[in-house]
């Protein structure tokens, strides 16, 4: 039978997240299998896994690792763990509760990849799991897995945990990499692609904590053994977090292709008894909303993009039907217009544009002809900006503008039916002041 | 009349910034402010020894700009100019590059802020759940109390305890409106907030992921 | 680094074949082909696009994206389409967003009708808004500094000044604040954006969001003209456009010399052409009358008073300032030659130079250029602060350093502003100049007497062939024969992008050398019977022996040393005669005749680069009140003398200077035109006579201080000049006597920082504030020269006193 927890069976075992507990587990030894064959054989094994990105973009690790110029120089691994993507808390879970699985994931990969420098950036706000980590990565230190010659294997590492302080945007790999460095966190250009031209201007593998944490359970099993996991464009298992209108919110791990009915009912619970599917946000709240007919779509990475729609990070967020489109279109443009970064035009001036148009619904100040000009500026967004984070409010707005259309004007209506009798507030900016 | 004509007018805004800065010029009697000198700029001892800990960490010392203020703020409570001087002369840069680095992230705060932190989650998961409730009874329970500041903050990433807010660093959730007198009552008396509800006692959701001998607070909607 | 080499590549541009330099980036290819794309954000000479306005995107087929063509360097065989309906659609959208939050305050904005927003709005726009959501408003505009103006509201966040800041300048006091749409301009806790380069980004901004303070609302883009000219006020020379309206210069802009200037100018460069309209310049002759006071008068009274050093011949002097065209000094050295039979004129006022060695320093083969700066493996940065005597050559030193990887080493009395930037920053005592090139000399040859000189040595043989080494004119002219040995020993002699790269005192030094005006070379570095210095001539004055003294656009009193004998020697003085524009103290006393003298927008003549670049300097006004053209004024001195130079036109006086100096020869004014000539390059160079090094001399340790006391050390800020003094939008850069002291000095002296101070030394007394800089080397202070008051340039030895005041 193959399995179905690679990364949560039993992680909520008490002392798990000490080194003694982690390695009466088995815990490094997939290092120690490592470091016995070639760098080459480990970046082919994880190629041969099929394992893609579990950050966002889903791009196969094995590949993106390949990338990175062979020989002498300043490399860097850079973890990805700013996990601010809304609906996403997975990594978060795995921090916390099994912090070495990571750090050795990120020993095995900087020694198949030639890289001595290593950075794990955490979003400021896990002060618990950035502590967790900072105390794994001493005693990972204190045992030999981290630091000159690990191990006897002639491979060195120096691991750095970064703590973030509070930018969506330093999710972003590059905007990650500006912050890194200490700077704005604004993404940059691509291309030079990371893996070329990173951090400190040097080559740059950037990967999401979940990704880096399967690396040890892909050597210990093999590379065509976890292919067998999941499907054929979406190999192993996803810790998925599921929230909103659900009954068993939370984290769950489940084998890629299962149905996505099953995770948001069987798992999940579905909505509160007596309440229905309106829409789903199947991959963080970046993702184009899929609706209650789409429940049955497999939950793999090709399936949801021919749904219309992405696996993304792994964030289910289920909107049942008491809430309007209206007031989740605006929960979405409120984030994002406070978090763009600001450094490119139509993410900047299209997210807090959109904010606008969707406040005059609200307060009866539009007419149906005013959702053309938001679908529009939707498409206007998309491709144009420098990174997606653009894209990220324009999807998912611009679906919910196209699927809940006939709602959208008839709340038109109704607000200015209500505004007609009742005076309205005076517009407000997309950003509450105090968020400084 | 063409398409655009026959929309409805829009009531302005009135007059005024809601940023703060926007609207202020320079106080043309200061100095330029450079590079600070470190004869005429004191910095704590273990301030700096702690700065500059943090440049050594790195193959270039100003990645440690983000940490450097974390410590500058956790010293004065907030990243005050003097502050951001005091950084700023220890890592050797202008206080203009940190005060550019740290108006960037939400969790710096470059005006004077209450001891207390309250960041009430307000993004989507939470709100679905009642999170724009809860953070109008959290402003009206803290009212008053000048230690504590409440703040709308975006996806802290615990929707599975939405409603949910960190306090002072601490995940609690999920929250009904009861809650936000009782986090007043725990910080004023120094308690541990919401033990009952803290994340770092919780147990996984995946019920593969649990274990017999679990002594912590079980998943939200699987108590019992 | 050396220059990258360059290949070329084809592509297809809106159907339209382009071959362009590999590296080349879309936008500039396309625009060989005349086709436009728009853009705000790239500027290249800013670095690295960043690619935030997203304006210029483009399809390249192939790629499913349209691509931003400011960031996508030409490959081979590309295929680029500026004009589909994708592209015009994004551009559509770019505008339309730029303008949800711009005021359309077109009418009332300094920039209308030369802002590119509006012109792109115009050409690339909907033409229809359909934003409705009311914008943003605040107050404007907000001082951002005494010299510029901000006005949040039609800022677009383009980047530019920012990074101006941040990566030209490297003053990182510009920034971004705040986050997303909620971020602006601003500086660091309201201060005030004060520093060398802050103009340079009024003229960066593509709307008007941040304008010039003293440019506002004086004219309209359709009210001025342009006229192209040189900024004579220090040596770097940049070349500028100055705005003008009703024959009055309203403002100065860059006009990119990539030779010279790479496009920036300084402040000083930028804002003092106010000194051109105000009432402190001299606009008429002024005459000491019977009252014994300067009092206006005509040109005929004023002319027949200056004949009066026609009846002195043999005891005339003169002294060229910097300022001086080569043609004015070339007129000069004949007035005082051949008219006042003397030979006692001189321009290098810090110390005359033997000939031979004159001449060696000048070798075209020896001489480095500006760009070379850039390019070089290393560069040695001795005794001179760039941002202070040579301002724009700071920036070009920057950027080799930050975009090639150029080796930076600075050996200076003073603590230098580039030292962060150096890979090796060395200190000397101020007057032991000629010791630490003779250790530098004798680390060469493998006797390193300390590891400071062998680091100093490894760096500049071992770290690649192309070394500059930058030295001002301040060096004590004993230390510049080891200064050409060690250029002798590093190879720098005829090897292109290495060299030696002078920064004088004077704007024009070079030229005015090269025009003959020193005591013991005439044009072309002639060998001439040897007459008196600038030293010789006080104590001549001063004994009796001198007693004509012709000063064109110099004030002893002010910029030389010795203030004090100076003023005796004036005092002795039967005639002084004098060219100045601002009445300054040595003038006011002691001159019987004041010439008014041009500004550099009212001349006609030539000038040298310190890199041997001919610049032409061209009306661009007419001359204000009473002025004439110098010219003209010393042509006419020259008759009264008994010279009949047969000179009509400023042309003519170039013609006539071309055939004095043989290395010149064959140069005209339209071959220098608008960019400049280096002569070093022409074949007439090899006419250049060849230079002889006397060996290098023994020289004496600098003594330390005695106890309680300190070595004495001048800087002359970039602020130090009369023009900047008249200029009312740099009042407040005027700067009082700043005492840079070492903390430890300043502790034992008990002196804080910004305490009142003075400064003492066998009986003067100078009254300054204390300005405690880390770096100083202790038992030093600096003190600032060439100020209006306190001037260092009172004091005459080389230990100083300082106590609180
Ligand atoms: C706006 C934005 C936010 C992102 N946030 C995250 C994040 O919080 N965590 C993450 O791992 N990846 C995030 N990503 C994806 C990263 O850019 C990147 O693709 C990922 O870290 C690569 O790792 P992977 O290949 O292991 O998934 C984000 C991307 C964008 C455009
Ligand atoms: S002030 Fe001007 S130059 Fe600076 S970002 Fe704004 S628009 Fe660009
Ligand atoms: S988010 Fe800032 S430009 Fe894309």
């Amino acid at each position: 039978m193959t399995p179905t927890h690679l990364l949560f069976d039993r992680i909520d075992e008490p002392g798990l997240n000490t080194l003694q507990g982690y390695e009466k587990r088995g815990g490094y030894s997939a290092l120690r299998k490592a470091f016995a064959i070639p760098q080459a054989a480990i970046v082919e094994e994880i190629s041969a896994s099929g394992l893609r990105g579990r950050g966002g973009a889903g791009f196969k690790m094995g590949q993106k690792a390949s990338f990175l110029p062979k020989g002498e120089m300043a490399k860097y691994l850079v973890c990805n763990a700013d996990e601010s993507e809304p609906g996403t808390f997975k990594d978060r879970e795995l921090m916390q509760k099994c912090p070495h699985m990571l750090i050795e994931g990120m020993i095995i990969t900087t020694f198949a990849t030639g890289i001595n420098h290593a950075f794990i950036y955490i979003r400021g706000e896990y002060e618990l799991q950035a502590d967790i980590l900072e105390a794994a990565i001493a005693e990972a230190e204190a045992a030999g897995f981290i630091g000159e010659n690990i191990l006897g294997s002639g491979h060195s590492l120096k691991l750095v945990l970064h703590r973030g302080a509070g930018a969506y945007i330093c999710g972003e790999e590059t905007g990650l990499l500006d912050s890194l460095e200490g700077k704005r966190g604004n993404p940059r250009l691509k291309p030079p692609f990371p893996a070329i031209e990173g951090l400190y201007a040097g080559p740059t593998l950037v990967n999401n904590v979940e990704t880096l944490a399967t690396v040890p359970t892909i050597i210990n099993m093999g590379g065509a053994e976890y292919a067998k996991i999941g499907t054929e464009g979406s190999t192993g298992t996803k810790l998925v977090s599921v929230s909103g209108d659900v009954q068993r919110p939370g984290n769950y791990e489940i084998v890629l292709g299962t149905s996505s009915r099953e995770i948001i009912f069987d798992l999940c619970g579905g909505p509160k008894p007596g309440r229905t599917v309106k829409m789903w946000f199947p991959g963080g709240s970046s993702s184009p909303v899929l609706l209650e007919e789409d429940l049955d779509v497999a939950y793999d990475f090709d399936t949801l993009a021919k749904a219309g729609s992405m696996l993304g990070s792994g964030a289910i967020i289920v909107v049942d039907d008491t809430h309007s489109a209206l007031e989740v279109a605006q929960k979405l443009t409120k984030f994002y217009a406070h978090e763009s970064c600001g450094k490119c035009v139509p993410c900047r001036e299209g997210t807090n544009w959109t904010h606008k148009m969707l406040a005059r619904i609200e307060s009866g100040e539009a007419t149906p002809m005013d959702l053309d000009i938001l679908a529009s500026v939707q498409t206007q967004i998309i491709g144009n900006c420098l990174c997606v984070l653009g894209d990220a409010m324009a999807m998912p707005v611009g679906s919910i503008v196209a699927k809940f259309r006939d709602e959208l004007e008839a709340e038109i209506e109704a607000a200015s039916e209500r505004a007609n009798t009742v005076p309205v507030a005076p517009v407000q900016d997309a950003i509450p002041v105090g968020a400084h | 009349m063409s398409y655009f004509d026959k929309r409805p007018p829009v009531k302005r805004y009135e007059h005024g910034s809601r940023v703060p800065g926007w609207d202020e010029a320079v106080d043309l009697t200061k100095p330029p402010a450079t590079v600070p000198d470190p004869a005429l700029t004191p910095v704590p001892a273990e301030l700096r020894e702690k700065i500059e800990a943090a440049m050594a960490l790195y193959p270039d010392s100003k990645s440690a700009s983000i940490p450097a203020l974390h410590l500058a703020q956790q010293h004065h409570g907030w990243c005050s100019p003097e502050a951001i001087e005091q950084v700023a002369c220890v890592m050797q840069l202008t206080p203009a590059y940190l005060t550019s680095v740290a108006s960037f992230y939400d969790m710096f705060a470059l005006t004077p802020k209450p001891k207390h932190d309250v960041y009430v989650c307000t993004n989507i998961s939470c709100s679905l759940l009642g999170a724009d409730e809860f953070y109008e009874q959290m402003c009206a329970s803290a009212h008053g109390h000048e230690d504590i500041g409440v703040r709308g903050f975006e996806c802290l990433g615990a929707c599975d305890i939405g409603p949910m807010a960190s306090v002072n660093g601490e995940y609690v959730g999920p929250l009904n409106l009861f809650d936000a007198q009782l986090i007043v009552e725990d910080l004023e008396a120094g308690r541990p907030v919401l033990e009952h509800k803290q994340l770092r006692n919780r147990a996984v959701a995946d019920p593969q992921g649990r274990v017999a001998d679990w002594t912590g607070i079980d998943p939200v909607g699987q108590e019992g | 680094m050396p220059r990258p080499e360059q290949t070329i590549v084809k592509l297809t541009i809106d159907g339209r074949e382009v071959e362009a330099i590999a590296g080349t980036m879309l936008v500039d290819a396309a625009k060989q082909v005349d086709v436009e794309i728009p853009y705000f954000c790239y500027e290249p000479k800013l670095g690295e696009p960043v690619g935030a306005c997203r304006m210029c995107l483009v399809e390249i087929e192939g790629i499913p994206k349209l691509q931003t063509s400011c960031s996508t360097p030409v490959r081979e065989g590309m295929v680029v389409n500026t004009t589909v309906d994708r592209v015009l659609e994004a551009q559509n959208s770019v505008i339309e967003f730029l303008l949800v939050n711009h005021p359309l305050d077109c009418p009332v904005c300094d920039k209308g009708g030369e802002c590119p927003l509006q012109d792109y709005t115009f050409g690339w726009g909907r033409g229809k808004s359909r934003v409705i959501e009311p914008k943003r408003h605040f107050v404007k505009p907000l001082a951002l500094s005494p010299l510029i103006a901000i006005d949040r509201e039609r800022c677009i966040l383009c980047y530019r000044c920012v990074r101006f800041s941040q990566e030209v300048a490297e003053d990182w006091q510009l920034i971004f604040t705040e986050r997303g749409a909620h971020t602006f301009v601003g500086t660091h806790d309201g201060h005030p954006y004060v520093a060398p380069f802050s103009g340079n980004i009024v003229e960066l901004c593509p709307v008007g969001a941040l304008t010039s303070q003293p440019y506002r609302f004086r004219a309209r883009p359709w009210d001025i003209e342009g006229a192209g000219g040189i900024c004579t006020l220090c040596p770097s020379q940049c070349n500028v456009e100055f705005t003008v309206r009703d024959d009055k210069v309203v403002r100065v802009l860059s006009r990119e010399n990539s030779a010279v200037d790479d496009g920036w100018l300084c402040d000083k460069g930028r804002f003092a052409y106010q000194a051109i309209h105000v009432d402190e310049r001299i606009t008429e002759p002024l005459v000491r009358g019977e009252s014994g006071e300067l009092e206006s008068a005509s040109w005929e009274a004023a002319l027949g008073a200056a004949r009066a050093i026609a009846g002195h011949r043999g005891r005339g002097a003169a002294l060229v300032g910097g300022q001086a065209t080569n043609e004015e000094a070339y007129l000069l050295g004949r007035i005082v030659r051949e008219g006042l039979q003397s030979h006692d004129i001189d321009s290098r006022l810090s110390g005359t130079v033997e000939l031979g060695l004159t001449r060696a320093l000048a070798a075209p083969a020896l001489q480095a250029t500006v760009a070379d700066l850039e390019f070089a493996h290393t560069v040695l940065v001795l005794g001179t602060e760039p941002v202070d005597d040579s301002p724009i050559l700071d920036l070009r030193i920057r950027k080799g350093v930050r975009r090639n990887g150029v080796k930076l080493a600075i050996a200076s009395a003073r603590p230098s502003t580039l030292d962060p930037n150096a890979t090796l920053s060395l200190r000397y005592a101020p007057g032991s100049e000629a010791e630490f090139l003779a250790g530098l000399d004798a680390a060469l040859s493998g006797t390193a007497a300390s590891d400071e000189f062998g680091a100093l040595a490894t760096l500049l043989k071992d770290g690649g062939e192309d070394v500059v080494i930058l030295w001002g004119e301040s060096l004590p002219a004993q230390a510049l024969p080891t200064l050409l040995s060690i250029a002798g020993k590093l190879g720098l002699t005829d090897r292109d992008g290495a060299g030696l790269l002078e920064v004088p005192n004077g704007t024009n030094a070079r030229g005015i050398r090269e025009a003959g005006a020193l005591p013991n070379a005439g044009p072309g570095y002639s060998e001439v019977q040897a007459g008196r210095n600038a030293a010789e001539i006080a104590a001549a004055l001063t004994a009796g022996d001198v007693t004509v003294l012709y000063l064109f656009q110099v004030d002893p009193l002010r910029d030389l040393p010795a203030r004090a004998s100076w003023d005796a020697a004036l005092g002795k003085a039967a005639v002084v005669v004098a060219h100045a524009s601002v009445l300054t103290e040595g003038l006011a006393r002691h001159a019987d005749v004041v010439f008014p003298a041009e500004s550099s927008a009212e001349k006609e003549g030539t000038i040298v680069h310190p890199d041997g670049r001919l610049q032409r300097l061209r009306a661009a006004i007419k001359h204000p009140g009473e002025v004439r053209a110098s010219w003209q004024v010393l042509v006419d001195i020259a008759k009264a003398t008994g010279v009949e130079t047969g000179i009509l036109t400023a042309g003519m006086a170039f013609q006539q200077l071309t055939k004095a100096v043989p290395f010149y020869a064959g140069l005209t004014l339209e071959a220098i035109g608008g960019r400049g000539l280096r002569w070093p390059e022409t074949d007439a160079a090899a006419e250049m006579p060849a230079g002889a090094a006397p060996a290098p001399a023994k020289v004496q340790a600098t003594e330390p201080a005695p106890e309680g006391k300190l070595l004495l050390g001048t800087y002359r800020s970039i602020w130090a000049s009369t023009e900047v003094e008249i200029s009312p939008a740099l009042a407040f850069t005027i700067a009082e006597q700043l005492v840079e002291l070492a903390p430890q000095d300043a502790i034992a002296l008990g002196i804080e920082h910004g305490a009142a101070v003075q400064v003492a030394q066998n009986g003067t007394r100078l009254a300054g504030r204390a300005a405690i800089r880390t770096g100083v080397p202790a038992g030093t202070a600096f003190l600032a020269a060439g100020i209006a008051e306190n001037s260092a340039n009172a004091l005459t030895e080389s230990i100083v006193e300082v106590v609180k005041a």
